[in-house]
């Protein structure tokens, strides 16, 4: 945690925003639409469904409202990891919570590839967005957080370790172990091609 | 980046999904996010603390002109500063405090009540899942918990731990005093508005023991409470649970008032007058069998001497917290570390990395392989989560084996029970065939695998040993059927301690 401490913070416009935001409903607005789309992104990448990201980001912005008074950071940055950390914790409590998840799984990876069948886009040679998502549905809740700020939010290392309270190099390494484990599965998919 | 994330970076460019969010959503939540936003600043109590923006400063300067000119009025009349001995001298000469608390960690839009009763040290607390619990820290040293879902209410006596984790400290109000008399421990006070009034705040924080928040350990808790400096009583508070590196587990608020009268059992707070009452005071205690002994049939080993056997734990996690137990027949905790077992030379963790199967293919949370990684660490990550019901792993030791005993951690972040657990050992893979029980505490059958007679154990970072008393096979199951928690099925870490019988017989 001290590496993650002593990281120079970053500076960003809109430092004053977050620090307005604690007081002013206007500023917490502006906010909310800088941040909604990325919210909800993440959670679809996370849940692999509309709907389900829809609910999960409602419940992370009103956790963010009803706490955003009280909130002790004071950069973008600060701000950035905090409500990530919020939805990160929301779509692990929720894929913990329901039972309904290997069924929500089954149904999205079969519609997806129903779609891709009609639409004559895919071609089972190849990795397709079902492939992934089972494969990507078997790693831990953390793993997947990992993987979808990497590589859906494109955050750093250092970002990454803000969000879910790890250090970087922590964060560098379960990666690693992730994809490698992520290539098995995927090779095991696809009947063992490379 | 490395070689595998380029890859990885570049096959998720080259897919396409559909995560456009919808702009009737956006709009909506942004006006349930925007009234909520304004609900706090009006009715919470988050805002313990006067934040000041730089753009309101000079019109609010007014108000807290007036603010502290009411407070100074009141402190003058109240013959000074409102020291927190005042506060709680006042606040515990009420007959009942009834506090209304909402969190993060707390179903949406629901309340969790609670009672205390300062002259008898009664508390009762109904939950939001209809739950009810009662504690007498006063004459009879008794805790009782209603059970909804078995309709029953079970007594036990008191643990040595005490809520909010404080070394003593029955209440809130006590455990405020107890954290602000701590060492090192300094209390942070101001004057603030709520509810229209001038009002006294008064903040500690302190580390903590045996308290987790959704099961997650929680290192600190910061405890701020509001006094009326009319009535010097606490008439809101504000609890925050962090854990080691500062981070906030969960966050309740309090609003407090002070009934002349209260409840005056579990019954008049909602459990049915039928509810079932199961004593666990008075069920039977500890099975010689449990106790380790001496294997008894060393012979085949070729040695006559015996070694204690070395069993690596991890750390607790809780200390003698109450124990939400719902059954009977549960052993009572031992009270000292568990004596040596003794074991023939050469005896290993023969599990140890062996493949794991399990009746639930795909854990709700952790792969099967952490049953026998050696980690035994009740961390976040260190344990799986089996659906609901019965359920049951399976360790293939990849060979017949000569079994002394078998070591078994569910969960110990918390004082649980898990019911119908039932330990087997056989040469079939699939059970039907010369399989031999070990362990069974599945007393009415429910599993179907024949009534146990061994007792329900509490989880403890010490992990529950079964002497399998040389019992040969190649196959270890292990069952249960949820647990006093929830209904789900928890596995951190399994040992199967013994030796290959080839090697027994090459000796």
């Amino acid at each position: 945690m001290v590496a993650i401490m002593a990281k120079p913070v970053e500076q960003t416009d809109y430092d004053d925003l977050v620090e307005l935001a604690k007081t002013q409903a206007a500023a917490m607005g502006r906010l909310y639409e800088l941040y909604y789309d990325r919210i909800f992104r993440f959670c679809v990448h996370r849940l692999f469904n509309r709907a389900t990201a829809e609910d999960v980001t409602s419940t992370v912005f009103l956790t963010v409202a009803r706490m955003m008074r009280g909130f002790k950071g004071r950069t973008e940055q600060d701000f950035r990891a905090w409500v990530y950390t919020i939805a990160a914790n929301q779509a692990n409590a929720y894929i913990r919570k329901t039972s309904r998840r290997k069924r929500l799984m089954e149904n999205v990876v079969a519609a997806r590839r129903a779609d891709d069948q009609d639409s004559g886009e895919s071609e089972w040679s190849s990795l397709d967005w079902p492939t992934l998502y089972a494969a990507i549905g078997q790693l831990k809740p953390e793993h997947q957080t990992i993987l979808t700020l990497r590589f859906f939010e494109n955050m750093d290392y250092d970002e990454i370790g803000r969000v879910v309270e790890a250090r970087p190099a922590t964060v560098r390494v379960t990666l690693h172990r992730v994809l490698h484990r992520l290539g098995d599965e995927l090779r095991s998919d696809l009947g063992g091609e490379e | 980046m490395s070689d595998n994330e380029h890859d990885f970076q570049k096959l998720v460019a080259g897919l396409k999904v559909n995560d456009e969010p919808d702009a009737t959503h956006r709009e909506r939540l942004r006006r349930q996010m925007l009234q909520t936003y304004e609900e706090a600043a009006r009715g919470g109590i988050s805002n313990l603390k006067f934040q000041i923006s730089n753009l309101k400063r000079l019109a609010i300067a007014a108000v807290v002109l007036v603010a502290v000119v009411m407070g100074a009025w009141a402190l003058l009349r109240s013959g000074g500063p409102m020291s927190f001995d005042q506060v709680q001298v006042a606040t515990e000469k009420m007959p009942w405090m009834r506090a209304a608390v909402r969190g993060n960690q707390i179903a949406e839009g629901r309340l969790v009540h609670h009672w205390y009763n300062f002259a008898a040290k009664l508390t009762y607390t109904t939950m939001a899942d209809g739950s009810v619990l009662g504690w007498d820290y006063g004459d009879r040293r008794e805790s009782l918990v209603y059970s909804p879902r078995r309709n029953a209410i079970v007594v036990t006596e008191l643990g040595p731990a005490w809520p909010f984790g404080t070394d003593s400290g029955y209440n809130l109000v006590d455990a405020f005093a107890a954290f602000a008399a701590k060492d090192g421990v300094e209390t942070t006070t101001w004057t603030t508005e709520y509810e229209g009034k001038t009002v006294r705040g008064y903040e500690v924080e302190a580390t903590v023991r045996g308290v987790s928040v959704e099961g997650r350990s929680a290192a600190r808790l910061r405890i701020a409470v509001l006094a009326d400096p009319a009535t010097r009583r606490i008439v809101a508070a504000n609890l925050e649970y962090l854990n080691q590196a500062g981070a906030m587990l969960g966050r309740e608020e309090w609003a407090i008032d002070y009934p002349p009268s209260g409840p005056s059992g579990l019954y008049d707070l909602g459990v049915p007058a039928g509810a079932r009452v199961i004593d666990l005071r008075q069920q039977p205690t500890g099975t010689p069998s449990d106790e380790p002994v001496v294997i008894p049939t060393p012979a085949p080993t070729g040695s006559r001497n015996l070694v204690p056997l070395e069993i690596k734990l991890p750390r607790p996690q809780f200390v003698g917290t109450p124990q939400d137990a719902r059954t009977p027949y549960l052993e009572q905790p031992r009270g000292r570390p568990r004596p040596p077992f003794l074991v023939p030379p050469g005896t290993t963790n023969l599990a140890a990395g062996k493949p794991v199967s399990a009746s639930d293919r795909e854990p709700l949370y952790g792969s099967l392989d952490m049953v026998t990684d050696g980690d035994k660490e009740a961390d976040d990550g260190s344990f799986i989560e089996l659906g609901p019901k019965p359920q049951y792993v399976t360790i293939d030791l990849g060979e017949r084996c000569e079994i002394y005993a078998i070591l078994v951690w569910h969960y110990h972040k918390l004082p649980r029970v898990y019911f119908d657990v039932v330990v087997q050992v056989s040469n079939d893979k699939t059970f039907r065939t010369g399989v031999q029980t070990v362990f069974n505490n599945d007393r009415d059958n429910s599993l179907g695998l024949g009534a146990g007679t061994n007792l329900h154990y509490t989880e403890t970072n010490e992990g529950k040993l079964i002497d399998s008393k040389g019992t040969q096979g190649r196959y270890v199951r292990l069952y249960s059927n949820g647990n006093t928690s929830d209904d789900l099925n928890h596995y951190i870490e399994v040992e199967v301690y013994g030796r290959p019988v080839r090697l027994i017989k090459d000796n």
